[in-house]
């Protein structure tokens, strides 16, 4: 039985002449947090849009929940919080979501409701008005709309927007507490941090294509160099490592760019046999942002 | 469909359309109220009292006046109430995780439509009530055919409802609203220009009446109103005489192709604007 979430081969959307997104293909399973990053203007709503079928591909397929994209079934276990939220505001917190429970047909919709209301800190003020609400607080009744019913997929777009860092850190637990329920979760967002903390695979978006996914650790890479303090005796150090990558000389050592981490221990012994003293060996390794940055950069120029 | 349906409703009542309606409509009734109290009590210039026979023929004329505005009044509320209904929600994304629930989204317009339809309605008929009550107590006249004058006010609005939902499935509110009253005022002088052509006997102005009347029949609506209003004494003075009949009097109801015309020109526009809702991006 195929226990992919989301499964969608060659999206591409085009409005008139722009092509706001080209050939995704994405299979993300359940049980999984996905993140999918990219700067403004990147495809990312348009990715989302098609996946929670508000936006129709130009061309390509897929399935979401084992339902072709659009279908009407997959919305039954379908949660999904937009970029830019807004509820009735004429509504209480409990009366959108009660709204949500009829349109999506649940059972035992009280207790649905509670949980939900619960689970993002509003059941205090689930009787007042949504335009009574700060901007967090809206959002935050967004994401119990997107909550509500247990949803099998949880499609959020920017979740975490106008929430300030306890808000975050809550919606990280919230979604760690769905990955162990076995919920999918597709997470568009900024916050590279964020995705960094909770995601289990991403994907990098730009321009309208996807230009890497993977792990966290298959996006960062192997490192991109090793950092030596050390200090030479007789030959100087960019001889000894010139042979390994690219070196560059600091006052309490070097660092060669380029050099794996099981290229280490050939380094050490390189050193120790020309007679370096070494006092420490540290691999560096690209934060998401730099990765991001590097890969957007490179594909905008 | 029936949960959309009664969130509009509440919307409606949320947001004090009731109140304000009716506290208008008051106020509408209880004004013109007073002028046909008024209109029985007047002198002459020779300083008689007016007849009753004269207080009725006066009241005639104004019934069909005051008639003439509500329907315009209608047909702007229905273009008002509907265009932002359905655009403002598109616009401001309100709509955006109602369209990802296992919901078609033909049920979501369709709940939107029948809500609406059933407020212009419930407000034409009741309004058209409260009025042709207060003029009988004051002048002791009623129109020939109320009920049916008010049901073809009440078509008037819905095809501006119709026309309105449609067009803001694809433009911002504003927008659609001012092409739909636009389109409403094009109707009207359409209708003004083929009752002129058969007057003077002019086939082109007839038949661009003609076409305008089938294009948008909500002037056609005003026409059938317009003739359930008018006594029969009127309608046949207007016949024996040779003076065109102008806006305001008609001597004779639109075909009855024209009714069936009406009815299936609501259904089918709201069929292509359900049909326009259901097929675009979000």
């Amino acid at each position: 039985m195929d226990c992919a979430s989301v499964d969608v081969h060659r999206l591409t959307k085009r409005y008139g002449r722009i092509e706001a997104l080209r050939d995704l293909t994405l299979r993300i399973d359940k049980g999984e947090i996905f993140g999918f990053l990219g700067p403004n203007g990147a495809g990312k709503t348009t990715s989302v849009k098609m996946l929670v079928g508000l936006a129709r591909p130009t061309t390509g397929s897929g399935n979401v929940l084992g339902f072709p994209l659009g279908d009407r079934r997959a919305r039954l276990h379908l949660g999904y919080l937009p970029e830019l939220f807004r509820y009735p505001e004429w509504l209480t917190a409990r009366e959108v979501l009660r709204y949500h429970a009829h349109l999506a047909r649940m059972h035992g919709i009280e207790g649905e409701i509670a949980r939900a209301l619960e689970r993002v800190g509003l059941a205090a003020r689930s009787n007042d008005r949504v335009a009574t609400f700060s901007k967090g607080m809206q959002q935050r009744l967004g994401l119990a709309v997107a909550l509500l019913g247990k949803p099998e997929l949880v499609v959020l777009d920017e979740p975490t927007s106008a929430l300030d860092p306890s808000g975050r850190l809550e919606v990280r637990e919230i979604l760690r507490e769905l990955r162990r329920a076995g919920t999918c979760v597709f997470l568009n967002s900024h916050l590279l941090t964020e995705v960094e903390q909770v995601c289990d695979r991403v994907a990098i978006v730009t321009r309208g294509r996807v230009v890497a996914h993977g792990t966290i650790a298959q996006i960062l890479g192997e490192g991109h160099g090793v950092r030596i303090r050390a200090s030479a005796n007789g030959t100087p150090l960019d001889r000894i490592l010139a042979r390994f990558g690219r070196v560059e000389v600091q006052a309490d050592g070097a660092t060669v760019q380029g050099l794996a981490q099981d290229g280490i221990p050939a380094v050490v012994a390189a050193l120790v046999e020309a007679g370096a003293a070494v006092y420490g060996v540290e691999q560096l390794t690209a934060t998401l942002e730099e990765r991001f940055l590097e890969m957007t950069a490179e594909r905008g120029s | 469909m029936i949960n959309v349906a009664l969130l509009t409703w509440r919307e409606m009542s949320r947001r004090n359309f009731f109140l304000g309606a009716a506290a208008a409509t008051a106020a509408l009734i209880a004004v013109t109220g007073w002028g046909f109290w008024y209109l029985a009590r007047i002198h002459t210039a020779r300083g008689t009292p007016v007849t009753h026979l004269e207080v009725l023929s006066m009241s005639a004329v104004l019934v069909i006046l005051i008639s003439y505005l509500f329907n315009f009044l209608l047909a702007v509320a229905a273009v008002f109430l509907a265009a932002p209904s359905l655009a403002n929600d598109i616009e401001s994304g309100v709509l955006l995780p109602v369209l990802t629930r296992p919901i078609s989204r033909v049920a979501i317009f369709s709940g939107k439509a029948i809500a609406l339809a059933v407020i212009i309605a419930l407000y034409a008929f009741l309004t058209g009530a409260c009025e042709f009550v207060v003029i009988r107590a004051a002048t002791g006249y009623v129109p020939p055919h109320p009920a049916q004058a008010v049901g073809f006010l009440t078509l008037s609005g819905l095809v501006m409802m119709a026309l309105a939902l449609l067009l803001s499935t694809r433009m911002a509110a504003l927008a659609a609203s001012i092409v739909s009253v636009g389109l409403f005022i094009i109707a009207r002088l359409g209708s003004t220009a083929q009752s002129l052509g058969i007057h003077f006997d002019n086939a082109t102005a007839t038949h661009a009446g003609t076409l305008s009347q089938l294009l948008l029949p909500s002037d056609a609506m005003w026409q059938a109103a317009l003739f359930n209003l008018e006594p029969e004494s009127m309608v046949a003075a207007m016949s024996n005489s040779h003076a065109w009949a102008g806006p305001f009097f008609t001597t004779a109801p639109p075909p009855l192709a024209m009714f069936a015309w009406s009815a299936a020109w609501i259904v089918v526009i709201a069929a292509f604007a359900a049909r326009s809702f259901a097929l675009r991006d979000f």
